[in-house]
């Protein structure tokens, strides 16, 4: 075995990589709940990787025969019902992961120097990840696929000059229809993945260059012993390998559950409108974004007018990508943080959950003050960070990282 | 034959049944239709004999203009525990278009023409393969047994849950014909006698509805009985896990 293993060394060094980024990788040794998403983000991709060519073996990317593809897998495919429902469980439950890992990160300070790079990488796969979502949600060519679409496309014609040629060069046509299909097809299953898994690279090479923050914020690398080893880093494997494997199965029983028990998730995982076969003629009563959506399309209701709303919503994601530069504070962690900055990055949650329940829910005119309301509170985080963060009173760090099992 | 084991009242697993007891009523709890002029309808897809019984129903009075065309008649062998020659004999009136006796294997059409349905009502009849899964059981269960006389409509009848709807109540010879007693259209009272009475046909829209929420997705046969078992080996996946993360973890201060 060992002649084998140094053949291979000798042509691809495979132990070298072990060693560099499992069984030699430090990782400071007080991860908490929170260090389980990076990981399970991993995992659900490479899930979406896998139950996505099963699909793609039985799903026909036809508008007159995409729908009934779907029924086909769900009723006539061996276990299809079970790769569909892993499938569209999946791309819920991803985007909770990431929810949570981009909370992490606000919490603890992750994106601050040295990691500005890590968090902008992270930016652009959420980024690509709404898109390859949003796609994704066409496929099943349902009366919600059909519309939500519409709707989210025909904002670019909000854009001035261009707005229409554009929305009609995304289309493909005047309307949604099979040419669009087909392209968000492609989009899909081959040009976003590929898009997705270069930038995982990216995002875990960037990791691994400047090593992990932690719940303390502190730099474990500013703290080594004689042999070099950071005194608060314990090797990734199996010391963090073995936790993720916990991790994951405790996620699994709650991802299962969904998967087996309430694949629907009452409408929120899989809207009771998509089950209805698309239908251009026929707009359905309220069309709802899939959840994932909600707080930013809250964003672009709460403004009474259309290029305002689009540029709203815009402006609610760009501001994510340049968090490390607003932030001027330089404690990480909101535990050695001040009150205020607690109470925006509270103010901030409640404000992202609201604009989420709202986008959910039909117009209503409390609704559409509160989401007026939410939206200014978004947006005021950051302009309120940007100015408390200056001089920010804050609490004394400590040398070496806490436990708090 | 793929035969449902769990139920919620003939299991000889006390653990299962309350485990399904507390899944079946949290997900009520949460996810409960909006609207509340619909009435509750209690859904088993165990029952076998009240999804035949549905199954009949369905074929004798809705297939004529309502298709399923994504559930294959075969399906029915495994799923409703009915015979081949059963279905050969009893479920299957159509033909190919080689004008040969459609063959069980087939998807669930029917003859009627596109064009002849639309003069005959306006619309094309839909499609119910899905319609429990888009419109909820309740709302399908409300639906057929909120039909009212109206002459001002052209069937002569009119449905409270769903106003000036273009369809015709089917089902009279079996209900009867109600006439509304209040304005609020809340009480009525039979102006012509069906040949079952109020429970009974209430039960029998219970087994239809029951049998349309098993049409919509046959799949539901499987995924409880497998899901008991995925999440209890989870669990104690889980458990070892820990033990083992434990174990590693006690040096690590």
């Amino acid at each position: 075995m060992s002649k084998f293993i140094s053949w291979i060394d000798e042509r691809l060094p495979v132990s070298n990589f072990v060693k560099n980024h499992l069984s030699q990788y430090y990782a400071p040794k007080n991860f908490n709940i929170f260090y389980y998403f990076g990981a399970l983000a991993i995992f659900i991709f490479i899930l979406q990787i896998v139950t996505g060519i099963f699909l793609t073996i039985n799903y026909k990317p036809d508008a007159a025969q995409a729908f009934a593809s779907v029924e086909y897998i769900m009723r006539d495919v061996e276990w299809g019902w079970l790769v569909r429902y892993l499938h569209s469980t999946g791309a819920s439950f991803f985007f909770i992961v990431i929810y949570l890992h981009m909370f992490r990160a606000m919490l603890y300070g992750s994106y601050k120097n040295p990691r500005e790079l890590l968090w902008l990488f992270g930016m652009v796969i959420f980024v690509l990840l709404m898109a390859e979502a949003f796609m994704g949600y066409l496929l099943p060519w349902g009366q919600m696929s059909y519309w939500g679409a519409q709707v989210i496309i025909s904002l670019f014609g909000a854009i001035p000059y261009v707005g229409e040629s554009l929305a009609l060069w995304i289309r493909g046509d005047y309307v949604i229809s099979d040419a669009t299909l087909n392209r968000f097809f492609a989009f899909h299953v081959i040009a976003l993945p590929l898009l997705l898994f270069a930038l995982i690279y990216l995002h875990l090479a960037a990791l691994h260059t400047t090593g992990s923050n932690n719940p303390d914020g502190i730099e474990i690398k500013n703290n080594k012993d004689e042999n070099g080893i950071p005194k608060d880093g314990i090797p990734f494997h199996p010391y963090y390998t073995v936790k993720d494997i916990f991790g994951l199965s405790v996620f699994l029983i709650i991802f299962m559950f969904v998967v087996f028990f309430i694949p629907e998730l009452g409408g929120y995982f899989l809207e009771k409108d998509n089950f209805v076969p698309a239908d251009p003629l026929k707009t359905p009563e309220h069309i709802v974004p899939v959840w994932y959506f909600t707080p930013f399309y809250a964003i672009l209701r709460a403004i009474p007018d259309k290029l305002g709303g689009v540029l709203a919503m815009g402006a609610a994601i760009f501001v994510l990508f340049i968090l490390p530069w607003l932030d001027r504070c330089s404690v990480k962690s909101f535990r050695y943080r001040s009150t205020t900055y607690k109470t925006l990055l509270a103010l901030f949650v409640i404000s992202f959950i609201g604009l989420g329940y709202i986008g959910m829910n039909p117009v209503t005119p409390v609704l559409t003050w509160l989401g007026r309301l939410f939206t200014f509170i978004y947006f005021g985080f950051f302009v309120a960070l940007y100015i408390t963060s200056a001089n920010e009173k804050t609490k004394d760090i400590p040398d070496r990282v806490t436990m708090h099992d | 034959m793929k035969k449902l084991k769990i139920s919620l009242t003939g299991s000889p697993c006390m653990i299962k049944q309350l485990f399904f007891f507390i899944v079946i009523i949290s997900s009520n709890l949460l996810f409960a239709a909006d609207g509340t002029t619909l009435k509750p309808v209690l859904i088993d897809l165990n029952n076998k004999a009240s999804l035949q019984r549905g199954a009949q129903i369905y074929i004798n009075n809705c297939f004529g203009c309502h298709t399923l065309k994504y559930q294959r008649y075969v399906k029915f062998v495994d799923h409703l525990s009915l015979p081949k020659e059963t279905i050969e004999n009893n479920l299957i009136f159509t033909t190919d278009k080689n004008g040969e006796k459609t063959k069980i294997g087939s998807l669930m059409l029917n003859a009627v023409h596109p064009t002849s349905s639309k003069e005959a009502f306006g619309v094309m009849p839909p499609d119910l393969t899905l319609i429990a899964r888009s419109r909820g059981p309740e709302w399908l269960y409300t639906f057929l047994i909120s039909f009212y006389k109206d002459e001002s409509r052209p069937y002569g009848v009119n449905n409270t849950l769903y106003p000036n709807v273009n369809m015709p109540h089917v089902l009279w010879w079996m209900e009867g014909v109600k006439q509304p007693i209040n304005n609020e259209k809340t009480d009525f009272e039979y102006v012509i006698n069906g040949s079952m009475s109020d429970k009974e046909y209430k039960k029998s829209i219970t087994d239809l509805v029951n049998f349309l929420t098993y049409v919509s997705e046959p799949a539901q046969l499987d995924r409880y009985r497998i899901g008991f078992w995925v999440i209890l080996f989870l669990l104690l996946f889980s458990f070892i896990a820990f033990l083992l993360k434990s174990e590693y973890w006690k040096d690590v201060k």
